[in-house]
């Protein structure tokens, strides 16, 4: 124990943590680095039953209406401004008789295609995970849901805000770090709710070993997403949104589209330049005769 | 006509439809903006494409008049009041269109100065837009102000102070107001139009063009196409105006500006060829493009066919060339009106089309979404043009904004 305690001295362990603090504001990769500390939502279809749980519960803790009928089992549901969360059934389309119910909501991407078109920045990625759009600051624009590569934040008409799951950011760290309401409604463990790194080794293991489970959705797409679903099959063949597997709304495609906007302001002022030029022949003889 | 009934039955009618839309904006005030344009799917839509074409007609109608003020064409002087005027009031009432779309338009301009994402072309639109609005209203005020001193001086009783406090004329014997009189001024001032107006407009081409998510609009190709179709729709507003402007007074048109509009009728016909290549490289490049194929696909064969192939082809493009060079040609006034109006036509419905059919493509569920105005959006379009045809007819008569003439 003493061999130990020495070879850990005060200096040592300063230089250790100057070491880490330098790391961590110079030459971290942000997100990468993050992941550590960032939590993720895993939910399974191959073990969800459609009770809707999950919904309710939603609604409960976030105070969303309930329309009637809603919550009625294989009822077609719609994302929308009360329906953060929403069970539906699907079927694979290359084979009718596998039928899933699929948990959809905000993916949470890694990189928000959302926040970073909104020009307020009403809507940011926390630490944890979550990405949250401040309902006081939205100014009602619904670009968000234009850039979003899944359509998820819907505009509430009532209110005049985009809403969408903010995977209960108001839960987690204040109500000692408590599960978000959906995961925690879920009667067979459908949804989990961990450390993302965890989330993702759990996705693999249940993939690996679960005869259904063939999918993992949210790895890749929109650039990783800290939501993973488990699919029997590929996204496509249930009729999902199909997101690029690469990040949505790169800020260097932003700035690839602008250039070329502003090449071709350019070019709109040299022709005018050269329209000018060209008639000044025509201006002046026009001139001589008016005098 | 200006005290005959016509004017006033024209005027009450306008007075009526502003009336109406402010009826619309009430009843979203009082119950929630489900009044207007209420899809869940398609969400941005009317409001939006008649401000994208309003803001679009002001860039454009920008670039023309400064063909006279910036590049020296001094024959497009003729316009520039007139152009001017109307680049600043299109802006306005685009950005009441917009207002009106909002949730919170209020909020839009507290958190632009407190929290900008200067990532989003959205923020840098409505940033640069306002300093374009602010720019164009000096040029105009620039443009007018010595024929506002000259009617002040002529006028007599309240019309004399209202003029001269609009032509600041207390700066008549001051250093600044020698300023005013430079023409270096107004160059330098148009030319600061013209950047922003320019810079905010690829911005508004670059809000569509950065959204991955929408294929139809994603890419460099609208923000290049914005700049064109402002062209086209610029030289349409002022050849329209204008000519519709001397038919209803009944006013003879001058010699000099016959000849700048013939002129401009010819540059309208090449700027629309232009834009039927462009139209065609679109077309042609989506349907090689794998995910451009179906929204494309809804233009040429879909739901969008008849819009796409009547009115943004036949309407406003093809069949406008023809006349244009046609009445060029044989001296036609009515014909470059008729010409310049289906253009505007043309591009009005492009708009819409452009807004509303990249949101139908993709959807979940391979079903497409339709969208069919309200009435309550209906009346309030209705109002927001008919009050930019007001505040027209209402410039016309107080304001100066016929031709100018250097002496």
């Amino acid at each position: 124990m003493n061999k130990a305690a020495k070879k850990i001295g005060r200096r040592h362990f300063l230089k250790l943590l100057a070491g880490a603090y330098a790391y961590a504001t110079l030459g971290s990769p942000g997100l990468a680095g993050a992941q550590i500390t960032r939590y993720g939502k895993l939910a399974d279809t191959t073990r969800c039953i459609g009770c809707k749980r999950c919904m309710s519960a939603c609604k409960r803790w976030n105070k969303l209406e309930v329309e009637r009928n809603e919550l009625v089992s294989d009822r077609e549901t719609d994302l929308s401004a009360q329906n953060w969360v929403v069970v539906n059934l699907r079927a694979d389309a290359k084979n009718l008789t596998q039928r899933i119910y699929e948990h959809w909501a905000c993916q949470h991407c890694i990189e928000p295609a959302c926040a970073g078109v909104c020009p307020v920045k009403a809507i940011t990625k926390l630490p944890m995970g979550n990405v949250v759009i401040n309902e006081k600051k939205c100014i009602g624009c619904r670009y968000c849901y234009q850039a979003c590569p899944y359509k998820v934040p819907r505009f509430d008409f009532e209110k005049r805000v985009t809403r969408k799951c903010h995977l209960c950011y108001d839960r987690i760290p204040l109500l000692n770090y408590m599960k978000p309401a959906c995961v925690e409604a879920c009667p067979v463990e459908a949804l989990s709710f961990g450390y993302k790194h965890e989330m993702i080794l759990e996705a693999k293991k249940r993939v690996y070993k679960t005869k259904n489970a063939r999918y993992i959705l949210g790895l890749k797409e929109a650039g990783g997403t800290d939501m993973l679903t488990i699919l029997p099959t590929k996204p496509e063949d249930l009729g999902l949104i199909v997101a690029p597997k690469k990040v949505v709304n790169h800020n260097i495609d932003k700035l690839r589209v602008t250039g070329a906007g502003f090449m071709g302001a350019s070019a709109l002022a040299g022709f005018m330049y050269t329209y000018a030029t060209l008639t000044r022949g025509k201006e002046k003889k026009n001139r001589d005769n008016s005098d | 006509m200006e005290r005959s009934p016509a004017f006033y039955t024209w005027v009450s009618i306008l007075v009526v439809v502003i009336g109406l839309a402010l009826y619309a904006i009430l009843m979203s005030l009082i119950y929630s903006l489900e009044v207007f344009e209420f899809s869940i799917h398609v969400i941005w839509v009317t409001m939006v494409s008649n401000y994208v074409f309003l803001v679009v007609s002001s860039t454009g109608l920008c670039i023309v008049t400064s063909l006279g003020h910036v590049f020296g064409m001094q024959r497009y002087e003729l316009i520039g009041r007139r152009g001017v005027f109307l680049a600043f009031i299109t802006i306005i009432f685009g950005m009441i269109s917009i207002g009106a779309h909002l949730g919170h338009p209020e909020r839009a301009m507290i958190f632009n100065l407190l929290t900008p994402n200067f990532y989003s072309a959205m923020w840098w639109m409505g940033t640069l837009y306002t300093f374009y609005i602010v720019f164009i209203a000096i040029e105009y005020w620039l443009l007018a102000r010595p024929e506002l001193i000259e009617r002040s001086d002529q006028a007599q009783g309240p019309l004399e102070i209202i003029y001269s406090h609009m032509a600041f004329r207390q700066l008549d014997h001051s250093r600044l107001g020698a300023v005013l009189k430079n023409h270096k001024l107004l160059q330098f001032v148009s030319a600061a139009a013209l950047i922003a107006g320019l810079s905010a407009h690829n911005t508004l081409g670059a809000l569509f063009g950065h959204v991955e998510a929408r294929p139809l609009w994603h890419g460099s190709y609208y923000p290049v196409y914005f700049l064109l179709s402002a062209s086209f729709c610029g030289y349409s507003w002022l050849l329209a105006v204008s000519i519709a402007t001397y038919k209803i007074k009944k006013e003879n048109i001058p010699e000099d500006y016959q000849s700048l509009i013939f002129e401009m009728a010819q540059v309208l016909a090449l700027l629309l060829s232009i834009g039927l290549l462009f139209t065609a490289y679109k077309m042609g490049f989506g349907l090689f493009t794998p995910e451009k194929v179906k929204p494309i696909m809804l233009f040429l064969k879909g739901p969008f066919s008849q819009a796409f192939w009547l009115f943004e082809i036949a309407i406003g493009t093809v069949l406008p060339i023809p006349i244009l060079m046609w009445a060029a040609k044989q001296k036609n006034i009515m014909g470059v009106l008729i010409a310049s109006v289906m253009v505007l036509v043309g591009v009005y419905v492009m708009r819409y089309d452009f807004v509303v059919a990249a949101q139908v493509y993709p959807v979940i569920k391979n079903s497409l979404p339709s969208y069919l105005p309200t009435f309550m959006e209906v009346l309030f379009i209705g109002g927001v043009l008919g009050a930019l045809f007001l505040t027209y007819v209402l410039g016309e008569k107080f304001l100066p904004l016929k031709e100018e003439r250097h002496h």
